[in-house]
Parts: structure tokens; C-alpha cells; sequence
């Protein structure tokens, strides 16, 4: 399989501010790659020159070997997008709207039919009446509705609730399998955790890794707190990946990196009351990388996110 | 151009369209309705004009006799009615490229196969069928109504002057769309657009009053804009045609080429 999005020393700045600056990306044909990033990190600039909005100031972008800017409405054919915020028509209804936009990318009228109603989306009411969660089903509906073997998405679940959120990704997965690639932006770690198969984590408009989710989590410490029926030995959590925050009695407050199966071992032999295992956000992964500073240790700044979540 | 696009934005003309069509069939038809009291009564309206000083008659463009058809006309509707209704509508439909950028509904049309020159096409394409319509009511509205009062009017002629108006219409919306693509802004293109006809209303004032300045009449589009000739002896306006087909056609085409590669950043 080839690469479906390569990104060649791209960058795009906007006169004096930055933008994005020397990207350098694969994305493999049937991949599911998340590109993960605080706001204004640049996910948005990048894909707006993948769909050929803007124009890389230099650099290059390419999708299934056509440039993303010169061969633009030809490799639209082969992709499906849904920008974060789409201005929607508001006078349209949404089966109008999803009509109009069926037809411009060659689809039948009606492919929007049974998506809609799986999502639950109401086709008659005005766009203007809608909830944004149910402009972003709108979106949802659209991006999934065709069969173009590239699915681009800008931060897509934003304003989705619980039970859509994971109607997105059973969409994902089911364009996985169906051999589509999925580049998915995202800020949300665990849609990415659960979607993806690689991430790329951009930072000021750079790219600091490309890695898969199991590796980006297990160098990160993870969050455990016990409530116990009694107090542990002492010595009783001593692992090599554990670390003791925390113990007064019965609450148990701990830290695990890399591979939890021997922790968990030992806390099952436990009289367990209640545990909370807090993975962390994105946020805490990202200051990992802006912490990351001479001097000051990547432990020491996750340790401190993943205790912070905790609390 | 693509059907479903501009089917789309015919649609959302529609409202727009429709109320100037409304205001332009009203005061349009209420003045054609006194036409045969004015034409009645020129000598004493004609007396009654000269009481006022010569630059404000000239702004109106009322050189003649109201009671002759071209100089009614040309001084109610063609000089007065037609560019306000033609410069609101041409500004607000011809700056929809800009305004929906802002709005971030473009990108959506432009991440399909449809390529930026036949959805500026369409854009296109809706204007002028909106101008179509706009020209075509205002004009009939004041034939239709002057003919029922008995108006000498020819519909043949008004027939010519809807071309002309239309023409009118469509340089002010080729230069607003390109003006639209160029900066990218409703209001800065919108505003550009309303202060470059204003400026050459007053370019076409000054030259009637100062003969000194008169060669700054060419450079207004109202010194093209004579619906006396038409409407008064059916004469085909081909230059005037012509002038603002030139402008139409080239800053349509301008503004086709820079949307195709400019950088969609609101």
C-alpha cells in the first residue's frame, strides 16, 4: 500500500504570524491517523492546505500522489471533509443542505438517507433551529455518506455528546475496515486512543512525534487511586513502573507507567472498595512536550498532569 | 458553472430579489400612473423646475420636457431608481463569495470535485439571472402601468432600455465580485463598490454643470447610462452596451482568475 497524504517540508505561514513549518508526514493508505494538537498548534492550517484552501508558502502536500493545491477538485473526488466549524446554510434544511452536497460530489440525492437515520438526525428542520450537537450529526452525515477512500476531519466530536461520540467511531471503524483512511484532528485523547492507529502531536506549528496511541501512553504516568477495605503492607505496591503519591490508611493514591498488568495483580488480591484509574488528557500529554525544557525532566512534568488529574 | 450551485444561489437571491422587485414595481408604477398628469401639465411643472438652481435639476438628470417619455423616465427611473436598486442588489448578491468565506460555507462547495472557476461561474451565473429580473419588473412595471393610463410608451423601447439597465447592473456586479475575490471582505468590497458609483454619479454631475470637467463624464458609468435616446426613438444604446459589457465581461473574468489562485483565508 501507498501513502495516501505525504507532507513534504511543508509550511505555511500567514505574513509575519506562524502557521505550520516544515511538516513532515505519512499517512499510509487504510491507516486511521490521528493529528493531535492544542488549539491553534496549526491542525487546521494543515488540513486547509491538504484540501487545497491555501497554498503551502513552501513545501509541498500531496493525497494519493495528486498536489494537494494545483490538483485540487480532481483529488476531491477522493476525499470526503468536515471542517470543525462548517458555516452551514441556515435556511436550508439539513436533508436540503445534505442533497445539495451529495450532488456536487457526484453521490445519489438520497445517500444521505440511512446515515441520517442511524444518527438520529432530523432531515426536515431548518439548519438555523439546530442544536450545534445536531449541526455537527449534520456533519457527521455528510463526511460518512459517500465512499471517497480518504475521510479528512477537523476536530469533528467536538460538540457531540457521549452516545454520538461513539457513533463516530463505530463510523471510523467501519471506514477502517472498509479500507478507507482516516485523518482525524483531534484534542480528544480518548477518541484517539480509540480510533487511531498512529498520531502525529504537532506544537507551534511543528511536529514534535509521530508515534502510535499505546506508545504515547505507555510513557506517560497513569493515575490510580484505591479505596480499600484495609490498609496494604507496607512495601506492598513496590514495582519498578509504580510509584507511591499518597497513602494514608485505607485511600491509596498511586502512579503506574508502561505496563499495569503486575499492579493490577496486586490490587485484585485487594479488598477493593472503589478504584480510579485516570488516563491522561491530552492536555497533560502536551505538557509533556512543552515542559520538556533544559533542565526539567519529561517524569517530572507528567508526573505532576497525571496528578493533577488525579485530583 | 454547475446547475446545483447556481440553482442554490438563485434560491438565495430569492428574498433579496424579490423585495427590490417589489419596491421597484411600486415607485416605478406609481410614477408611470402620473405620467399623464405631469405630460398634462408640462408647462406649468416645466415652469415650476426652472425655479430650481441648475446643478440640482442636472443632478436629476432633467435636461428637457418631462412630458417627453425619455426625459420621464431617464429622470425618475434611470438615473434615479434603476442604480439604487441595481448598486443594493449587484452589492449584496455579488459579494456572497466573500461573505460566505466568512461565514465558512464555501469551503464546503469547494471540498467536492467542483472547481473554483464553475462555482464562481454559478455565483456569476445568479447574478446575472437576479439582475435579469430586477431590470426586466422595474422597467415593465413602468411600461406596464404608463400603457394603462394611456402613456405614449413603446414597449419596444422599454425593451431596449431593460437591456440597458441590465448592462448597468452587470458592470456594478463584475466589478463588486472582483472587488469580493480580491480582498476577500463583504463590507470592504461592498463599500468600495457603493463609493465607486457614488464617485462617478458626482463625476457625471460635475461634467453637465462645468464644461471645463466634462471629460469626466466618460469616466462615470451614468455618462453611459442615456435612456432618453431609447426610450424616446427605440435607438439601439450599442455603444453603452458595449462600454459595460467591456467592464462586465473583463472584471468577471478577472475576478474568475484570481478566485482560482488565491488563498481562502477570511
Amino acid at each position: 500500500m501507498g501513502n495516501a497524504i505525504e507532507l513534504d517540508r511543508l509550511t505555511r505561514s500567514y505574513g509575519h504570524r506562524r502557521g505550520v513549518v516544515d511538516l513532515e508526514v505519512e499517512v499510509r493508505e487504510g491507516e486511521v491517523f490521528g493529528f493531535l494538537g492544542p488549539n491553534g498548534a496549526g491542525k487546521t492550517t494543515t488540513i486547509r492546505v491538504l484540501m487545497g484552501f491555501i497554498r503551502p508558502t513552501s513545501g509541498r502536500a500531496t493525497i494519493f500522489g495528486l498536489d494537494a493545491w494545483s490538483d485540487a477538485p480532481r483529488l476531491h473526488r477522493q476525499v470526503a471533509w468536515l471542517g470543525s466549524d462548517p458555516g452551514y446554510l441556515g435556511e436550508l434544511t439539513a436533508a436540503e443542505l445534505l442533497r445539495h452536497l451529495a450532488r456536487l460530489r457526484g453521490l445519489a440525492p438520497s445517500a444521505w438517507r440511512a446515515l441520517a437515520e442511524r444518527v438520529d438526525l432530523d432531515p426536515g428542520i431548518p439548519i438555523r433551529k439546530l442544536s450545534r450537537g445536531n449541526r455537527n450529526k449534520v456533519g457527521l452525515v455528510a463526511v460518512f455518506m459517500g465512499h471517497e477512500p480518504l475521510l479528512v476531519l477537523d476536530e469533528p466530536t467536538s460538540a457531540l455528546d457521549p452516545l454520538m461520540q461513539r457513533e463516530f467511531l463505530r463510523l471510523v471503524a467501519e471506514a477502517r475496515a472498509e479500507g478507507r483512511t482516516v485523518f482525524l484532528s483531534s484534542h480528544n485523547l480518548p477518541e484517539v486512543e480509540r480510533s487511531c492507529d498512529r498520531i502525529g502531536i504537532i506544537r507551534d506549528g511543528r511536529l514534535v512525534e509521530i508515534t502510535t496511541v499505546g506508545a504515547l501512553l505507555s510513557g506517560h504516568w497513569r493515575s490510580v487511586n484505591l479505596v480499600l477495605g484495609t490498609p496494604p503492607a507496607p512495601g506492598y505496591f513496590d514495582l519498578p513502573n509504580v510509584r507511591v503519591v499518597a497513602s494514608s490508611g485505607q485511600d491509596v493514591h498511586l502512579m503506574v507507567r508502561g505496563d499495569v498488568n503486575e499492579l493490577l495483580a496486586r490490587i485484585a488480591r485487594l479488598d477493593v472498595r472503589d478504584i480510579t484509574i485516570t488516563t491522561p488528557d491530552v492536555e497533560d500529554l502536551f505538557l509533556r512536550y512543552y515542559d520538556a525544557r533544559p533542565g526539567v525532566p519529561s517524569t517530572t512534568a507528567d508526573e505532576g498532569a497525571a496528578a493533577r488529574a488525579a485530583r | 458553472m454547475t446547475a446545483a450551485t447556481f440553482l442554490l444561489e438563485l434560491r438565495r437571491s430569492r428574498s433579496l430579489t424579490a423585495w427590490l422587485v417589489i419596491v421597484g414595481l411600486a415607485y416605478g408604477g406609481l410614477i408611470a400612473v402620473f405620467y399623464p398628469t405631469i405630460s398634462s401639465n408640462s408647462a406649468v411643472v416645466d415652469q415650476y423646475l426652472a425655479l430650481f438652481p441648475r446643478e440640482m435639476i442636472a443632478a436629476f438628470g432633467l435636461e428637457g420636457s418631462l412630458a417627453d417619455p425619455g426625459i420621464f423616465f431617464n429622470t425618475y427611473i434611470g438615473s434615479l431608481l434603476w442604480p439604487i436598486l441595481a448598486t443594493i442588489g449587484a452589492v449584496l448578491i455579488a459579494t456572497r463569495s466573500a461573505a460566505d468565506l466568512d461565514r465558512g460555507w464555501i469551503e464546503l462547495p469547494l471540498s467536492t470535485p467542483i472547481p473554483r472557476t464553475r462555482y464562481l461561474g454559478a455565483l456569476i451565473a445568479a447574478q446575472l439571472a437576479a439582475l435579469a429580473i430586477l431590470a426586466a419588473a422595474t422597467t415593465g412595471g413602468v411600461l406596464v402601468l404608463g400603457l394603462l393610463v394611456g402613456a405614449p410608451f413603446e414597449a419596444g423601447h422599454f425593451a431596449l432600455a431593460t437591456l440597458l439597465a441590465f448592462a448597468f447592473g452587470c458592470a456594478v456586479a463584475s466589478v463588486t465580485t472582483l472587488l469580493a475575490v480580491v480582498t476577500l471582505s463583504r463590507g470592504t468590497a461592498g463599500g468600495i463598490a457603493a463609493g465607486i458609483v457614488i464617485a462617478m454619479y458626482l463625476f457625471e454631475v460635475v461634467a453637465r454643470i462645468e464644461p471645463d470637467l466634462a471629460g469626466l463624464g466618460s469616466l462615470s458609468a451614468f455618462h453611459y447610462l442615456e435612456f432618453v435616446p431609447v426610450i424616446d426613438s427605440g435607438a439601439l444604446p450599442s455603444t453603452d452596451l458595449a462600454v459595460f459589457g467591456a467592464v462586465s465581461v473583463v472584471s468577471w473574468l478577472l475576478a474568475v482568475l484570481v478566485f482560482r489562485g488565491r488563498d481562502l483565508v477570511a
